[in-house]
């Protein structure tokens, strides 16, 4: 319909005759196999690729181009592995879509705890008959017969499904489900005093989330009205778990942990875009949003010696109101200039009654009542700037932002930051764009006061980073050259430096730097190459008071990463055999000084290191058959203080999972065809 | 994968500097007369995407075909004397050789305007002066148009566009604590919305916290018992992309937990590596293993009645 407002071209012999439109069914079909040489929860982490074995190796992807766009589209991944997916999208382009899809994602998480506990996975953890309490894990005579491994991972399953209408020119209405399930064991830890043990939380849940929205594109107005709705479910409302010690006051045998509660999440949501001109144009969100929550409590203790009274509620009735909603106004007041300013509000308002509460220290005494403290923010940012274009080469920008962030129950009501930035974007005759970019932003709160609250209170010289008084200065530069028709070079140095010149004890200052380059480069016809390299440096300082007063002492962080990759490819026959090679090394060490006034051990550095070969090539036998074959050599070793040579016994107090820092040398082996149809 | 309402181009691309305003005699048919598959240019695989379906009116080829998006070409058609260059037409890219000066290709902005005449809705409504649109980002770095899969729409395949320019994100992706991304298994988009948001980092959510709510809504409560920072800002704790520590946090524990716990008795205590085992202090509880969390290990809130110190 809206095509009638065309200009008045002839097109009586625009016949589209050598146009190859598609029609039918086309795709792939891929089917192999892969061999991994070694067990590592480390490796296969994200894929699924984990255990010693053989694995299937399936892939195919299918299209359909039927008349009147009737269009199908179907892909499979990784049909063997743990991180197999499946989509199909399908309708008539232009007036109805359908998707439905289906993904699961596995997270391995460890492959060297050690429990004695029996149960894992489930919501009650008990200890082995002839168990012996004892005072420290030292002491636990019955400690080293009964651990046994278990690991640590989770597995997400998620199906998606949706439509969309198009009911008119200019609008679509749409509605997307998707349900996530979330299954499998993480760590957690409980404690009895002073005396813990890290536990298997098992890990059940359904989240499922709805999307309904409708959305008009008209030329001068463009609008979205959308729902989004969220419910989380958790299977298991709590942990609970035997004391492995010798209880420090009586009846403190069994502990109760409380795992995430149920909970929803409902927004209303509205975007409109307004051409007011061909130079202006206004865009606003808004969102309001509650979140609630209201599992019934557990009781305070499983320690029924103590009496503890009930909770002055069932459940908390947990409400919080969400408000999000901007304003952003563009006007190109001439050819060169344009003036842009935007508004934010972003409001966090906790209605959640409050109580007082008695509480029972980990199952063991009880305590004075203390009230819940609902925290609300409200976030107010202003955003103006101006961007200059001296010549179609030549951009400059200027902005000045303003932010204030506002909380309640917490040390300090307000913060207030002012940034300043501008940026040069300039295109240099010879192939050249430049990008630099300069900030600097100060943020300032007034009166910080330790909350009354919250007791024992903290030293009166701390003042939290995110609430401090900072000055943050940020440089970045980016160049791209296109050196020839066939190399691209890009190189980038970032550095940001964060202060906090009133913090006696806390966070002191922060910097992070970053220095990037990436070559692309066609060598021949038939070989390019790519390179990349990227070198950060993450420094911090802190203040710390063991005597309660003044700084007493004091840490520092140097975090250095660097990361190389190269690839190669080279096709060696032309489409015949294609070859390619891609290497990647990546080392990080975080080294952590404390400086007490007095000589004490120094701590190794937190050390990763991976290495990466790939080697491939695809053969192609004929028009429709290729065959593909690869080589994958990976290794990676860690180096953690916190775990190295740490056992189950080690720490007196702290019956551990003796996890190891993860280690590997893995080599993949696969081979698989492609049928093309 | 929903669809789009894409509006129907009401009026071609404009013609720009010195480009003609003469249309072709016979469209598309006379474009790919050169612009085979041996050309420099090819086209042909335009036809495997959505933009060339006829029977959905509001696609280019259900109108000026070529010269939709790419303004009138009769000029740029016409025969040339050997060692002779085409007459410009409007190019898209950031090098386009045909373009009308080789310096001074196409501006970005009036490359975006073409497409934005159709895609101006949805997600792309807050485009204008948006961290891309200001930074001159073309449609066309990240989006493929003559291809019959665009690899930045498939979640496998898109963090490598959008590493083409941030660089420092493809670093931290290889860090040892990451989000799924260099797997394949987690496109960006599923935070960020790359058209233009009023939000920090043009997140697709209003806010950090509820954008990390989409997969981790366990974290979302409201519970009992919050820790403060954790309503206001997961990325006061955490990093998103990539860390060298466990569970993409800032800092490795205690020492992060220290920048903000002062309290009389253990929290304030500095914890040196005399502390590790076999150091002189002997292995401690508060250094090893989980650190702080080896008893304060619902950081994220508790919901229990008795979890105010974040114990139960």
């Amino acid at each position: 319909a809206g095509l009638g407002a065309q200009p008045l071209v002839d097109t009586s012999q625009w016949l589209c005759k050598y146009c190859t439109f598609e029609k039918g069914w086309s795709g792939t079909v891929d089917l192999g196999a892969t061999y991994v040489s070694e067990d590592s929860f480390k490796f296969g982490e994200y894929t699924g690729l984990n255990k010693k074995g053989a694995y299937f190796l399936g892939d195919g992807s299918a299209r359909f181009r039927g008349e009147d766009a009737n269009y199908w589209n179907i892909e499979a991944t990784d049909l063997g592995l743990d991180s197999r997916s499946v989509s199909l999208e399908g309708g008539q382009q232009g007036a109805v879509t359908l998707f439905l899809n289906y993904k699961e994602l596995p997270h391995f998480i460890s492959d060297s705890a050690v429990t004695p506990y029996f149960g894992t996975g489930s919501r009650s953890l008990t200890l082995p008959t002839g168990w012996v309490p004892a005072g420290t894990t030292g002491g636990m005579s019955a400690l080293p017969g009964s651990l046994h491994e278990v690991d640590l991972e989770t597995k997400r399953t998620r199906i998606g499904m949706g439509v969309s209408l198009i009911p008119a020119t200019n609008w679509r209405y749409s509605l997307n489900f998707r349900e996530e399930t979330k299954e499998g064991t993480q760590r957690v830890a409980g404690t009895f005093f002073f005396n813990s043990a890290q536990l298997v939380m098992p890990v059940d849940y359904v989240t499922d989330q709805i999307d309904a929205s409708a959305s008009y594109s008209g030329r001068q107005l463009q609008a979205k009205f959308a729902y989004y709705g969220s419910t989380f479910n958790n299977k298991n409302q709590s942990l609970t778990w035997q004391n492995a010690y010798t209880p420090l006051l009586g009846g403190a045998t069994e502990g109760q942990l409380a795992l995430p509660p149920d909970n929803q999440f409902h927004q209303l949501l509205a975007s409109l875009g307004y051409q007011f001109s061909e130079k202006t144009r206004g865009t606003a969100d808004i969102a309001f949003g509650r979140m609630t929550q209201d599992d019934p409590f557990l009781p305070p203790t499983l320690n029924a010696s103590l009496g503890a009274p009930n909770p002055p509620r069932d459940s908390l009735a947990g409400k919080v109101d969400t408000t999000n909603a901007s304003l952003k106004l563009v006007s190109a007041v001439t050819g060169q200039m344009q003036l842009n300013a935007a508004y934010t509000y972003n409001d966090r308002n906790n209605k959640t009654p409050q109580a007082a509460y008695v509480w029972v220290t980990t199952d063991s005494f009880v305590n004075a009542p203390r009230t819940n403290l609902p925290y609300s923010f409200t976030q107010n940012t202003i955003k103006l700037s101006a961007d200059y274009r001296f010549t179609p080469r030549l951009k400059t920008s200027v902005g000045y932002d303003h932010d204030t962030h506002e909380r309640t129950f917490q040390e300090t009501d307000k913060t207030r930051e002012d940034t300043y930035w501008a940026r040069l974007i300039a295109r240099s005759r010879e192939n050249i764009d430049l990008t630099f970019k300069l900030s600097h932003a100060q943020r300032d709160q007034s009166n910080y006061v330790p909350v009354p609250e919250i007791t024992p209170p903290e030293n009166p010289l701390l003042v939290k980073y995110y609430m401090a008084n900072r000055t943050r200065d940020s440089a970045g530069i980016r160049v791209d050259v296109a050196a020839t028709d066939s190399v691209t070079v890009g190189l980038g140095a970032d550095v940001s430096r964060d202060d906090y010149p009133d913090s006696a004890l806390g966070l002191t200052n922060g910097s992070d730097f970053v220095l990037s380059a990436d070559v692309s480069a066609m060598l021949t016809k038939k070989t390019s190459l790519h390179f990349f390299l990227n070198h950060e440096e993450i420094d911090s300082k802190q203040a710390g008071s063991q005597s309660f007063s003044t700084a007493d002492w004091f840490a520092e962080n140097n975090d250095k990463i660097d990361v190389f990759g190269v690839g190669v490819k080279h096709s060696v026959l032309e489409n015949k055999l294609d070859v390619g090679a891609d290497y990647t090394t990546s080392r990080s060490t975080g080294a952590i000084n404390l400086d007490t006034g007095t000589p004490t051990a120094t701590f190794p550095d937190l050390v990763t290191l991976l290495d990466s070969v790939k080697l491939y090539a695809t053969y192609h036998l004929k028009d429709n058959i290729s065959l593909h074959g690869a080589y994958w050599y990976e290794r990676y070793d860690s180096k953690n203080w916190m775990l190295d040579g740490v056992t189950p016994s080690t720490i007196p107090n702290v019956l551990a999972f003796g996890e190891q820092p993860p280690s590997y040398h893995v080599n993949v082996i696969s081979l698989s065809m492609r049928y093309k149809f | 994968p929903a669809e789009e309402a894409a509006a129907p181009p009401e009026t071609p691309a404009p013609p720009a500097g010195n480009l003609a305003s003469e249309y072709t005699e016979k469209g598309a048919d006379t474009c790919i007369k050169c612009h085979d598959e041996d050309s420099e240019f090819p086209v042909f695989s335009i036809f495997k995407t959505k933009h060339a379906q006829r029977a959905d009116k509001r696609t280019p080829f259900a109108g000026l075909q070529c010269e939709t998006c790419h303004g009138p070409g009769a000029n740029h058609a016409k025969k040339v004397r050997p060692g002779e260059k085409q007459a410009p037409i409007i190019a898209f890219g950031p090098r386009s050789k045909l373009a009308p000066d080789k310096i001074n290709p196409v501006p970005v902005a009036e490359q975006n305007r073409i497409c934005l005449n159709c895609h101006r809705g949805d997600a792309r409504i807050g485009w204008n002066a948006s961290a891309h649109d200001s930074n001159d980002v073309a449609c066309v770095r990240c989006h493929k148009i003559h291809a019959a899969r665009d690899a930045v729409l498939a979640t496998a395949t898109q963090a490598e566009v959008c590493e083409k320019c941030h660089l420092k994100e493809r670093a931290d992706f290889h860090k040892p604590s990451v989000h799924p991304v260099r797997f394949g298994q987690m496109a960006c988009s599923e935070c960020h919305n790359p058209h233009g948001a009023n939000t920090d980092a043009l997140l697709a959510q209003p806010t950090v916290n509820q954008t990390c709510y989409t997969c981790h809504a366990e974290k979302r409560g409201p519970f009992l018992w919050e820790h403060a920072p954790v309503t206001e800002d997961c990325t006061l704790c955490h990093t998103p992309h990539g860390s060298i520590y466990p569970a993409l946090l800032k800092k490795n524990l205690p020492l992060l937990c220290q920048q903000c716990h002062t309290v009389a008795g253990h929290p304030s205590v500095a914890r040196t590596a005399d502390s590790l085992p076999g150091g002189v202090g002997g292995p401690s509880e508060f250094l090893l293993a989980g650190s702080c969390t080896n008893c304060h290990s619902q950081v994220h809130g508790s919901n229990s009645p008795s979890g105010v110190k974040l114990m139960r």
